[in-house]
């Protein structure tokens, strides 16, 4: 039984099958969800996988540097700055519109309460 | 091999569990849950983090993803009133195109990788692998020669300092506007 749960180890393909299912997860939420922070949500999902994937290559392709990681680092520290702006433009955009939903956005001009 | 077992096991434990939890994140009808969904799938990547040997990124995960992102997440839902913004289900044609969009992807992608040979390292000739990667990563963000993520790291910081001003000077305006319109 453990002899053949440690032949079953995952291997590089297990790992990136698991990060690209993440990823289509999160392609099917963006492409989905009416609310711009569901959006939001679903882009971080597929920025998470996408970090997961430097990770694995580090340790399967280069376990002797630490490259991936570092670039994982980057990837978490962008979306967090992602995160912040898209939050801020959020609250911008439900001042001026009273909703955010992605839907009802088709103008460019400050048209607020003609919708 | 007891190792390789548990690593197993934990491995599609952690795998069922994470997808099952991104699934209700882009499933779940209110918003707020899906953000809670959400913190268990950012949870469960740290603990892949930690099966791959990144136990200083499983750290920077939690504190930044967890303890941060989903914070600001949940500020962006109550600060939007999007609880009371009900998901209607998305409609037939909109859910098949992006169905269609995401399995085509996971086929194109996971049809990639599995013609790639995939050069790995366990070969017997490989290098071995760092025995402490968080002293690792210290020494190459720092590092100013030629392998050294010093500039890159400059600059991160630089784009977290003009977020911090950009989002504080655009919500301002905004509730600024929201005084005046009262």
């Amino acid at each position: 039984m453990i002899e053949q749960l440690a032949t079953l180890a995952p291997g590089p393909f297990h790992w990136l099958s698991l990060t690209v299912l993440l990823f289509a997860i999160g392609i099917y939420g963006i492409l989905t969800r009416r609310n711009a922070v569901g959006i939001l949500m679903a882009v971080e999902l597929a920025l998470n996988s996408g970090a997961m994937n430097f990770v694995v290559f580090n340790k399967y392709v280069a376990p002797s540097a630490v490259d991936g990681q570092i670039m994982a680092i980057f990837v978490i520290a962008i979306a967090a700055a992602e995160v912040v702006v898209g939050m801020a433009i959020f609250v911008t955009l439900f001042g001026h519109r009273r909703t955010v939903d992605v839907t009802r956005m088709d103008q460019i001009t400050d048209a607020a309460g003609t919708n | 091999m007891i190792s390789q077992a548990t690593e197993t096991l934990l491995f599609y434990l952690f795998a069922t569990v994470s997808v099952g939890l991104a699934l209700a994140t882009v499933l779940s009808q209110r918003i707020l849950r899906a953000a809670v969904y959400l913190m268990g799938v950012l949870v469960t990547s740290a603990a892949f983090y930690i099966l791959l040997g990144a136990e200083f990124l499983a750290g920077v995960q939690i504190l930044v993803y967890v303890g941060g992102i989903v914070i600001l997440l949940v500020y962006a839902v109550m600060l939007t009133r999007s609880s009371e913004l009900l998901e209607d289900h998305p409609s037939f044609v909109r859910k098949g195109v992006a169905f269609v969009a995401a399995s085509a992807f996971f086929a194109l992608a996971t049809g990639v990788f599995s013609a790639t040979r995939i050069g790995t390292a366990g070969d017997g000739h490989a290098p071995a692998a760092v025995a402490d990667t968080t002293l690792e990563i210290g020494r190459r963000l720092l590092d100013q020669g030629a392998t050294g993520y010093v500039i890159p790291f400059e600059i991160i910081s630089l784009l977290l300092l003009s977020v911090l001003i950009g989002g504080s000077v655009i919500a301002r305006r905004s509730l600024a506007k929201a005084e005046e319109t009262k």
